[in-house]
């Protein structure tokens, strides 16, 4: 290590260890050095939160029965299976906001003074040391022709300018060619200064207020509120609703209450095969119509799609998923008669009723997509797939007595109770529009709209600051203008940029050219 | 009135004046010539040329691109320049017109369902566009990274960064076949307007940081870095790839087993089926690969540290003679199993001289299921030996191999095929290579720029993909997989960037930084999809 700079780190240390402590910490805390060790731990730890599957995920509860006890309870005293909740990886981040937070604080006087006093004054010396600069020979009539023609030039290429003049002192040389402390020089100086994008010096400034935004939002919509699932079935109603919380392999269900009640009015299934099944695959989308009874509002009613969700008294609706046991949205009955052998057409939406022209009232009951007697010999299905549907229903006859009727699609034998005509006339299920037995909503309550602050604003204001500090970068120019002994003038330009110098040097170059033609 | 007689003028920056809007031209043709190629489709129909075959003539012109700018480095020729440069822009017309008509072939094969079976709805035409799978996303990224290189190539000396990233871009069009391009059942959930602009986003910002890394290959081999180092790298990856694939089975038991299809009844991609099939002599030509690889990691690692100068030779030829075995092993892996037939017999036969491979398969078939850790913990092997047999009862005899079985594996051996070519072709002449790559600081300042747009692009890639989910499902952010993956793929980008600042980083170090960040997003496109369970999944 050479003497000369033996002697600067021995200043450097001596500087730093002579500030008192809590300084030396927040220094260190407000470090961007100290920024990017911390983000190098928070990649590690993602990276380790990606291998280990965690609680939450589908296929946990497989990779946690393959582990040893032993790596089981490693695993778990560290907290890595829910290790993005774990107490240590929510310090991280407070310690990273509060990094940024310092960095900022203590950046920020510097980026400011760019705004409110910009360096209108430069010396030949520092503009010929700056990375892009040129010396030009121009003559004028006086100095301030001179001043004004860099001044167009500079406005030229989008500059805004300031001609300052200013007085320097130089000393004059005596015989020997040393400075004479005794002979000052003053001589009158103009230097044209322009700036362009004074504003981007802002620009990280706003990168990390978007970023802070996006974790405080974040934060209040996790601490303030809650995800739970309710269980749509058409006609049900209930003003509870059932939060999940995960505990290893377990899952853990709380009941919460709800300050309104919600009722299932209808779902919907649409199909892009309509006689297909009624899984993912076949599926364009979910509709559940609600209705809202609230003491408060009184009575709304919604609709919730998949990726449209509704919302209400900071809970948001959105669809989850469905609990794939056939049933039918509404059915299509072919009636004969009996007596005449003529027919007649029904249609009964799910948990509605319809009547006959003599009166004869039809009520849906209930669907069975795979019919059969059960253990007790009571009409059961056998599983969820449209088998065998039937429709069972509940007639009732003009001054006669409900009756249970079962409304088969396929051919069933007449000579068997179930199949056999009744009320005089022979009922057949025609056709009906699949849907499931119930649909799953998830509900999000986010009282202060914290997710919507965080993504809205600190998301899109992040994605909004960063095309601000890419597009564009704070460009400087100087030009210290100064006679020369031939009766014309010598200026001097530089001028330097905060990013992006290839660019802002080609620019440069470009304008110097510019000013030859 | 002010005139100027002299200037004298002192720039940092290479004299490289900015092109007029001619050198737009390549990819201002490709883009309006791929959007006549839909047009064309929509007027045609059905009979007009494939997205596949597209994709394929995609393919060669990115190849064809690539050797003609090797070509014009090693041996300067403004003909070579043109014929590298025009191919390229070809390249980015076949690749955009394959995406584009295969988002016309998608809603034609979607609609040709619903209306067989009486459907009369109409879906909005964006819920056809090309994202849907890990198909459609490499094709977009292929895009990304093609147009990225037209528009860097617009300046004459950048126009060698298409002999770097081109063969990137043609290994992901080559994992893209490998992957198939059979049209899926769209996912309800992704028939959001935010599909388009989320993974849109996504592959725009994969190409640039495929960019990016291109660059930072270039500028450390402009910068002097050692050959040798850079083969140590390259071997390293390839004994990765040689370990991990087959179930680690290459390595331990010298057997390379291919994944094995079973049709689709549906008429949609065959699913893969819980066993594993031996190709003959390719676990034995890549373990012998192996061997040599590891030989180069040694002799170079001793060139490096003790200067001996016939360690660097013999690592040398060892180089060529792994580039030989890789050559070797992957012919005899696609003739193989291109050839084999009769893969119901092979199968029992294999599996009759190992029954613990239906366990193996049972495990498999138990955890699709899945079932809750207490039903999935009482399962007895015996249990799990019966799971696997009915499975090849079942639909033994409609097990079939192909290609596509194993995408990545397949991928993953060509890509390291490439970069042991690569740096056999560095160490070619490696001095006047030097001479003809751009300078250091325009390179690093290109690095630069790819590196800031790389991470807007993946902030954007984030926040989109976040405000999508809370429209979906109220859950902006859940740590799945590939979030994550995204997330530190971006942070790595942010310490790219928060380095030039506290530490001064630049060239060399951001080079690094800039490998580490692409390898990541690479993790999170292709290891996230195939490797860790999670939402994105499909994709």
């Amino acid at each position: 290590m050479s003497a000369v700079k033996d002697t600067f780190e021995a200043k450097v240390l001596a500087k730093s260890s002579a500030k008192p402590v809590l300084n030396r910490s927040v220094d260190f805390l407000s470090s961007v050095r100290f920024g990017v060790f911390l983000l190098i731990i928070l990649v590690i730890l993602s990276i380790v939160g990606m291998v280990i599957i965690q609680q939450n995920v589908q296929g946990f509860d497989s990779y946690f029965a393959s582990l040893t006890p032993a790596e089981r309870t490693v695993y778990g005293s560290l907290g890595l299976f829910d290790i993005y909740h774990s107490w240590y990886y929510n310090f991280l981040l407070l310690i990273l906001s509060l990094n940024i937070i310092l960095a900022s604080i203590d950046r920020f006087p510097t980026a400011w003074s760019y705004l409110v006093s910009p360096k209108v004054k430069a010396t030949k010396d520092w503009l010929l040391n700056q990375k892009a600069h040129s010396s030009i020979t121009l003559t004028a009539d006086t100095e301030a022709d001179a001043a004004e023609k860099i001044k167009a030039l500079f406005e030229s290429d989008r500059y805004k300018t300031v001609i300052t003049e200013s007085k320097t002192t130089e000393y004059g040389q005596n015989a020997d060619g040393k400075k004479d402390f005794s002979n000052v020089i003053t001589r009158r100086q103009l230097t044209v200064f322009g700036e362009a994008g004074k504003y981007n010096r802002l620009g990280a400034y706003i990168v990390h207020v978007a970023l802070l935004t996006l974790f405080i939002g974040h934060f209040v919509a996790l601490q303030s509120g809650f995800d739970a699932d309710v269980r749509m079935i058409p006609g049900d109603e209930s003003d509870q609703i059932q939060m999940i919380q995960f505990n290893l392999d377990k899952r853990e269900r709380f009941n919460v209450q709800l300050p309104f009640s919600i009722k299932t009015t209808d779902i919907q299934q649409k199909l892009i095969d309509p006689k297909g099944s009624i899984d993912v695959p076949n599926t364009l989308d979910w509709r559940t119509q609600i209705k809202i009874t609230d003491p408060e509002y009184g009575e709304t009613v919604a609709d919730v799609s998949l990726n449209k969700p509704f919302s209400y008294r900071g809970y948001r609706f959105f669809q989850a998923s469905a609990i794939t046991m056939g049933s039918a949205r509404n059915i299509d009955l072919q009636l004969t008669s009996q007596a005449d052998g003529s027919q007649k057409q029904l249609s009964i939406p799910r948990n509605g009723a319809a009547s006959l022209p003599d009166g004869t009232y039809v009520e849906y009951e209930e669907f069975l997509p795979d019919f059969v007697f059960g253990a007790e010999g009571k009409p059961d299905t056998r599983s969820g797939e449209y088998n065998n549907p039937v429709a069972v229903l509940g007639v009732t006859p003009p001054g006669g007595e409900r009756t249970r009727v079962f409304a088969f699609a396929g051919n069933i034998a007449e000579n068997i109770p179930v199949g056999a005509p009744k009320l005089g006339y022979k009922w057949r299920l025609a056709d009906y529009e699949k849907s499931p037995f119930a649909h799953v909503l998830s509900i999000k309550y986010d009282p202060y709209n914290g997710a919507f602050i965080a993504w809205y604003f600190g998301g899109i204001g992040l994605m909004a600051a960063l095309v601000f500090v890419f597009a564009f970068s704070h460009r400087r120019v100087w030009a210290v203008i100064e006679p020369n002994q031939f009766g014309s003038y010598a200026a001097t330009i530089g001028g330097d940029t905060n990013r992006n110098d290839a660019a802002f040097e080609e620019r440069f170059a470009k304008m110097i050219d510019k000013l030859e033609k | 009135m002010a005139q100027v007689i002299s200037t004298e003028k002192i720039y940092a920056a290479e004299a490289v004046r900015p092109s007029s809007w001619t050198s737009y031209l390549p990819a201002i043709l490709a883009i309006v010539g791929s959007l006549g190629m839909l047009l064309l489709r929509i007027e045609i129909g059905q009979r007009f040329i494939s997205d596949g075959a597209l994709m394929m003539i995609a393919l060669a012109c990115y190849i064809f691109a690539a050797l003609f700018q090797l070509t014009n480095l090693y041996a300067p020729s403004e003909m070579a320049r043109k014929i590298g440069l025009w191919s390229a822009a070809l390249g980015v017309f076949f690749n955009l017109s394959s995406w584009l008509v295969r988002w016309v072939g998608a809603y034609d094969w979607e609609i040709a369902k619903m209306r067989a079976s009486g459907n009369m709805e109409q879906p909005w035409v964006f819920r056809y566009i090309p994202f849907a799978n890990l198909y459609d996303l490499s094709l977009a990224f292929a895009f990304g990274a093609g147009i990225a290189t037209l528009l860097l190539a617009r300046r004459r000396n950048f126009q060698v960064l298409a002999a770097f990233t081109l063969p990137l871009a043609a290994l992901i069009l080559t994992l893209a076949r490998f992957i198939g391009g059979e049209f899926i059942d769209l996912p309800p959930v992704l028939d959001s307007y935010w599909r388009p602009i989320h993974v849109g986003v996504a592959s725009l910002s994969y190409g640039v940081a495929l960019v990016c890394f291109a660059i930072a290959v270039i500028y450390l081999l402009k910068d002097k870095a050692k050959v040798e180092a850079m083969a140590i790298w390259s071997s390293v990856f390839g004994l990765a790839v040689i370990a991990t694939i087959s179930k680690f089975s290459v390595l331990t038991e010298l057997i390379y087993r291919s994944g094995i299809f079973l049709p689709n009844d549906g008429g949609g991609k065959p699913f893969s089926a819980p066993f594993r099939l031996e190709v003959p002599w390719v676990g034995e030509a890549l373990v012998i690969a192996a061997i040599l690889l590891l030989g180069v990691i040694v002799s170079f690692l001793v060139y490096i540290y003790q200067q001996n100068e016939t360690a660097r030779s013999v690592g040398h030829a060892l180089l060529k003679l792994s580039l030989v075995a890789q050559v070797v092993a992957i012919a005899l892996l696609i003739g193989g199993i291109r050839g084999m037939g009769d893969v119901p017999a092979k199968l029992t036969s294999q599996l009759a001289a190992d029954p613990s491979q239906y366990v193996t398969a049972g495990r498999a078939l138990a955890e699709r299921q899945q079932l809750s850790a207490a039903e999935y913990a009482a399962l007895s092997p015996i249990q799990l030996e019966q799971m696997g047999r009915q499975y090849v009862q079942m639909n033994g005899e409609r097990l079939y191999l192909s290609l596509n079985t194993n995408p990545v594996e397949v991928a993953g051996l060509l890509t390291a095929l490439a970069g042991t070519f690569f740096v056999i072709l560095f160490a070619f002449r490696t001095d006047k290579l030097r001479e003809r790559l751009p300078s250091l600081k325009s390179l690093d300042g290109l690095m630069y720029k790819t590196a800031c747009l790389a991470f807007a692009g993946l902030a954007m890639l984030l926040i989109t993909g976040a405000i999508w989910a809370n429209e979906s499902w109220g859950r902006p952010w859940g740590f799945d997989s590939k979030e994550t993956g995204a997330l530190v793929a971006w942070l790595t980008y942010a310490g790219f960037l928060h380095t030039r600042i506290s530490r001064g980083w630049t060239g060399r170090s951001s080079a690094y930084f800039a490998i580490v960040g692409f390898l990541l997003v690479i993790f999170t496109y292709l290891g996230v999809s195939y490797l860790l369970p999670g939402l994105h999944s499909y994709a």
